[in-house]
Order: structure tokens, then sequence, then C-alpha cells
């Protein structure tokens, strides 16, 4: 028999208040409706597969295809209901975390049968290519029945299972209650929601183009893109190599520098001397990558007035002016060492901040054991860096992907070859000449894809090293 | 008797090398700003090797002052600086306000919201396709509204925030302080650290942006500075003028006209600079 742990009254089986002191006792089981919810979230990727594209491109719809002016109201029409479909979905996930299967059944069902509407209305009277429905209705029929079995499986184990929770005696009120006390909060975090909303979620809905060739309307075509990524572009898998070697590479001499200076500027007991060496190598990180880029291309010009050429001249170590950026063989060494200069400074804060908590009475000790500076620095400095060393490069690793800027405004046609990234790629691809939207935005999904692996393998890492994750 | 000896000129030679070697670290830094600068006041600037003006002149500065296509630019920078930074900061102080409130159902869904931005995101693409739709290709919005919400800095502002003793908050609210009246007397007063660290961030990245008027504006009176160097630079798209300074002198005016801002406060402020990346990766 459980007891109450407020007034220690004998609880009746099945209670959920405490018969005498009214004390809630009884939480509903923390099984975490995943099936429910995968299930829902299935049905809404296969929602967002193009097969019910014309839902946002309303506009263009009416002006390109023209032909099909007398049924527009018909897209509307769809539109509404595609809109329909993802809000009765959307719902379910919120009902299913809140803990109501049975209003969570009936949303689904909703949503089933709003899709069968869209489908057959579809079928009838669209049969033309730009609306062919594709893998997605598998994709949302196995959805919408892994969610509706996910929520009747909850509904089940709500019945069997009931259990004392003690940690419900400490917050009393009821979720209705509290949310009540904490209106003031909605109303201050719906600004940033809204951000949220249209700069970061509703782009995510746009990566359904990237089964579409999208050059005036989207137009389903399935998987072609990817399998054209896969096969033919070697441009694209040059960009993906390039992206890795340049990003890895960077991040390995940005950090192994970073680590040696600040070593050395630990060493460093004038007090003034140093504020003024941070200072200065502080310094290249706040101008931007395009002034980076200018400054080192009027040094590195071949014409008389680039300074690295002229003094490499006149020592003799070269005797023709070497054009450093638009050679495939100096542009990799130009960009490393530009970045070295630019981030290396920044990057020795972190490392310099684990060096001054290091107490100086350990260094005392070491002293008088006799150790040597050598010494002191392999068994005492490095091993208190190496926990900040391997963090600044996990959260660093997960970056790596977002390569941009920096290639960006350092590369030209001549050495595209040793620089083209797969952003930049993307960036050329849809802005110059006739774009296909829908091919950058499959080459975007797969870059999104790798550096969400990246992202939550660098979380993962983080978590055994320091206990605490990136995210 | 030798070995103590050894251990004194070891202890003796290292700093001069060290601080040797520190020198020549701060020259290899500083020689190409110098380069720049000292070619941007030198009319006849031209010859690689020169580390000093031959002939002065402010000409490359006047002329950035007086045209209209190169000082209008500069004054786009500065009101997206100032909009962007003042936005950015309302809407990171907002959410990481909310993100504290431990008892507010539905703050952990929030929180997850915010980080799923971190891990995943529709790509460059499908946000120029929005941005399309939304009508603000060629407008100064299209740079200022996507870059004000950070989650970064969000979840910076509150590692910050939570540094403040709840017991704080619970007497603010037994006196009868409304939520809002906590943010305003209690919050951001207490944060004036944190608001100059955070707000130097974001005016850093508002000024250097280039990337998003690259891809989003087109047209030529809406580019920002960083834009309008980058056509100095690599296009050549110089200005005509009548007096006798060389081209070379224009385009290093310009950049140091570009990193100037930050040049002239990064000094006062780098305390706050260093601490934003501090509480970045190590939460207290």
């Amino acid at each position: 028999m459980a007891v109450c742990k407020a007034c220690n009254a004998e609880l009746p089986k099945n209670a959920k208040l405490c018969p005498q002191c009214g004390t809630k006792v009884y939480q509903p089981p923390k099984n975490i409706r995943i099936l429910a919810i995968v299930g829902a979230v299935i049905a809404i990727i296969g929602g967002l597969l193009p097969f019910i594209q014309n839902a946002e491109k309303v506009k263009d719809a009416y002006s390109y295809m023209s032909y099909l002016n007398n049924k527009g109201y018909e897209f509307a029409y769809h539109q509404i209901l595609w809109y329909l479909f993802m809000a009765a979905l959307v719902a379910t996930c919120i009902i299913v975390v809140l803990k109501k299967e049975v209003f969570s059944i009936i949303t689904t069902v909703i949503a089933g049968v709003i899709f069968a509407l869209t489908m057959k209305d579809l079928s009838t009277f669209l049969s033309s290519p730009e609306y062919k429905i594709g893998c997605g209705t598998y994709v949302v029929i196995a959805g919408l029945i892994i969610a509706v079995a996910g929520c009747f499986i909850d509904i089940l184990k709500y019945r069997k299972t009931i259990q004392y929770d003690t940690r419900y005696l400490t917050n009393n009120k009821s979720t209705w209650s509290r949310m009540v006390n904490h209106k003031w909060f909605y109303l201050m975090f719906l600004p940033v929601l809204v951000f949220i909303l249209i700069f970061n979620y509703w782009p995510m809905l746009g990566i359904r183009y990237a089964f579409t060739d999208y050059t005036k309307l989207p137009v389903y075509v399935g998987i072609k893109h990817f399998a054209k990524m896969a096969s033919k572009d070697t441009y694209f898998w040059m960009a993906f190599r390039n992206t890795l070697e340049l990003s890895i590479l960077k991040l390995i001499l940005n950090t192994f520098m970073a680590v040696v200076i600040s070593l050395l500027l630990h060493e460093i007991t004038n007090i003034h001397f140093k504020k003024t060496v941070q200072t200065i190598i502080y310094l290249p990180h706040f101008m931007s990558w395009v002034v980076v880029a200018s400054i080192f291309r009027m040094l590195l010009t071949t014409s008389e007035s680039g300074l690295v050429n002229q003094v490499l001249v006149s020592l003799n170590i070269i005797e023709e002016p070497i054009f450093w950026l638009g050679t495939t063989e100096t542009w990799r060494p130009v960009y490393y060492i530009v970045n070295v200069w630019k981030d290396t400074g920044w990057g020795t804060i972190l490392f310099l901040a684990t060096l001054s908590g290091i107490s100086p009475e350990l260094y005392e000790a070491a002293q008088i054991d006799g150790a040597n500076r050598w010494n002191r620095m392999c068994y005492i400095t490095l091993p208190a860096l190496a926990n900040t060393i391997i963090t600044v490069f996990i959260l660093n690793l997960a970056k790596v992907m977002n390569l941009f800027e920096s290639v960006f405004v350092m590369m030209n046609d001549a050495v595209i070859e040793v620089s083209n990234v797969i952003q930049t790629y993307i960036y050329t691809q849809s802005f110059t000449g006739v774009p296909n939207y829908g091919y950058t935005t499959a080459v975007g999904l797969f870059k999104s894809l790798v550096s969400c692996i990246l992202v939550l393998g660098c979380d993962y890492a983080s978590k055994k090293v320091r206990g605490r994750g990136i995210v | 008797m030798s070995n103590t000896n050894k251990k004194k000129k070891k202890i003796k030679a290292f700093p001069i090398f060290n601080t040797i070697l520190f020198i020549i670290i701060a020259l290899i830094i500083m020689i190409p700003i110098w380069k720049v600068l000292v070619d941007s006041i030198d009319a006849a600037s031209g010859y690689g090797m020169s580390l000093w003006p031959n002939q002065f002149t402010l000409g490359g500065y006047k002329l950035i002052i007086t045209r209209d296509s190169l000082y209008r630019p500069f004054l786009i920078s500065c009101v997206i600086t100032v909009a962007g930074t003042f936005l950015g900061l309302l809407l990171s102080t907002l959410g990481a306000y909310v993100l504290i409130q431990w008892e507010m159902p539905g703050r952990s869904f929030f929180a997850y919201m915010l980080l799923f931005t971190m891990i995943f995101n529709g790509g460059m693409i499908p946000t120029y396709l929005v941005i399309r739709r939304l009508g603000m290709l060629n407008t100064l919005w299209a740079v200022i509204l996507p870059l004000s919400i950070n989650v970064y800095n969000l979840v910076l502002m509150r590692n910050f925030f939570e540094g403040i003793p709840s017991s704080l908050f619970e007497a603010a609210a037994i006196d009868g302080c409304s939520p809002m009246g906590t943010f305003f007397r209690i919050v951001l007063p207490l944060s004036k650290a944190a608001l100059a660290s955070i707000g130097l961030m974001f005016a850093v990245t508002f000024w250097n942006d280039y990337t998003n008027i690259k891809i989003y504006v087109t047209k030529n009176s809406l580019y920002n500075f960083q834009m309008k160097l980058r056509g100095l630079i690599v296009d050549n798209d110089l200005p005509t003028t009548n007096d006798k300074i060389s081209d070379n002198t224009i385009k290093n005016a310009a950049i140091i006209v570009a990193i100037i801002p930050f040049m002239i406060i990064y000094p006062f402020c780098q305390d706050y600079f260093v601490q934003g990346v501090n509480v970045g990766a190590v939460k207290e």
C-alpha cells in the first residue's frame, strides 16, 4: 500500500489525490510518446515532399500555368487543405506531448481525411506532371498509421500503470495555473518565436524543393537530383572534398598555433607587454573577410605595389613575381596563412583563460622538485590544457561544413578546383545563369545533413569528454 | 655548481627569446595593417616596399567623405549596425529571460525549439526563397531581420542571466514587481557587462556582413561598405577624380575606413569581447 508523502495517510488504490490532505500523488507515467510523435513527424515529412507543391506557389501557378486558370480556385482550395493537414499533424505532436492521446487520435484521423480529400482532388482534376504525387503518399500513409498506433499504445499503458510519484509533491499547481502565472512571459517570448519560425523553420519547409526541378515553378522529379549528385556531378564531389580538406586542415593549424602561442604568452611575466601583445594579436579578428582579403590581395599582387613579391624578388628568393592567389599550387598555403593571421590570436583567449586558472603553487612545487621549464610544461600545463584543446576542437569541428565567406572572398576562377567548397558551389550555381533552385536545394540539404551528423557527433563527444553538450 | 649556473643561464635566455618572438609576431600582425595605413595617406603609393608615406595626402579620405557613392555605403553600414544591434539585443534578452523561468510550462519545448535550429537548417536557397517571398529582396530588412535572431548569442545571454541570484527575483515578486518590471529594473541593470559584450558581438557581425548583402541585395544604392569595398578592390569600380592621387591610395583609404570604427572602440572594450568568448565556452 502506498503512503502519501505529505501526511503519511494510506492511499486507496488508484488514487490521484490524497483523500486527507488533497495533495496530488499521481503522475501519469513518463513513457515518452516516441511512437506517436515519430508517426506524426513521418507524415509531416511526407507532406513536405512536393506532391502538394502547389500549396505555396499559388501566385506563380496562376501566371505560369494560365491554361489552368479556369480551375484556379482549386489551387487555393488545395493550399488551405494542405495547411490544414500540416496543422493537424503539428497539433497531434503537441497534444501527445501534453499527454492527451485520445484527442491526438482525433487530430491524426482528421489529418488523414484531409489528406484523402486532397489526394482525390489532385488525382481527379490534375493529371499534369506538375502535381504528381510521388512516393510522398506512401510516406504519409505509413506515418499516419504509426501515429495512430502509437497513440493507442500510449492509451493502453496509461490505463494499466499507475505510479505514485513523489516528485509531484513539490509542484502542486496544475499546468494551467502555472501557465496563467507566466502569461506575461509567453507574451515576451512571442517576438523571438515569430523570428525563429520565419527565419529558421519556414526555410526548413523549403527542403521539399530538393525533390523538384525549380526554375520557375517546382516540378516534382523524385530523387533525380540526389542520383545526379551521387553519380555524375564531379564538381559537387570536388567541392565536398575541398570543404573537408580546407576546413579540417585550417582547424588543425589554427588550434595548434593558438596552443603554441598561448603557452609562450603565458610565460611572459611583464604584464604590460603581455597586454599589448594580446591587444595586437586579437586585432585581425574584428576585420571582415572582405577587408582581410582586400589587404592580402594588395600585399600579394604581382604589380610593383605588392610588398611580398617585391621583398622576395629583391632578396633573390624568387625571380619573377608570383601570382599567389591565382595559382593552384599556392592558393591553399596562402589561404591557411591568412586564416592563421586572422584567427589564431582570437583562438588563444580560451587557452589563456585556462592557463591563468592553473594554481601557481603547482609550478612552485614542481620547481622545488627540480623540474625544469620543459618538464613543467609537459607534466602540468599541457594536461591542464588538454580538456580545453579538445573542447575547442569539438566546437569548431561542428562547423566545418559552414565554410563560406573566407573562401568566397579569396577564390577566383583560376583556382576553382582547389578552392570551390559546397557553399560557394551552391552560391555560384544559384545566382549565375538560369538557376535550378531544386538542384541547389538538394546540395544544400546534403550539406545540412552532413553538418547535422557532425554536430550531433560532436555533441556526443563533448558530453563524453566534459560532461556537457555543445548545443 | 655548474648545474645551477646552467639553469640560471637558461632562465635568462628563454624570456629574451620569448620577448623577441612576440615582437616578431606583433610585427607580422601589424605590418599588413601599417602598410595599408601608409598607402592610404601616400598620394603616390604604388611601390611595395615603402613603409613610410612619400607624398603625404589625405585625398583618399577626402574623396570618401565627399563622394556620395562612397559615403552612402558607409552610412548604410551604420544604419544596419545600429538597428541590427538594437533588435538583436532586444530579442536575445527577451528570449534569455524567458528561458530562465524554470517553472514555466513549455520552457523546455521553447529551449529545444531554439537549439534545434543550431543542429539543422534549411540552407542557403530555401532561406533565399523565403526572403524573396516575404518581398524583402533589395531591402535592408533582408540583412537586419535574419541576422538579429542569433540563437548562439541568446544562449550566451541566458548563461549570463543564470548568474543572477534567484533570491532577487523572488524578492521582486514579493514586492509586487511584474515580470516586465523585473526585466527592466533588475535583470537589465544587473547585466550591463553582458549587454556590452553581446551587443559588441552583434555590432561586429552587422558591420562586417557581406554574405547577406551579396545574396539578397542587388541594388547599387543599397550596398553597405563591405560590398562597396569589394567592388573597389576586385572590379576596380573607382570613382573618377581630378586630384592627383593614385587608385591604390583610394583603395587603401577605403580599407582603413572599413576597419576604423572597431579599431577605435576595440581597445577600450577588449575585456567585454574576451568575457563573451569565455562565457560561451565555459558554463558556470
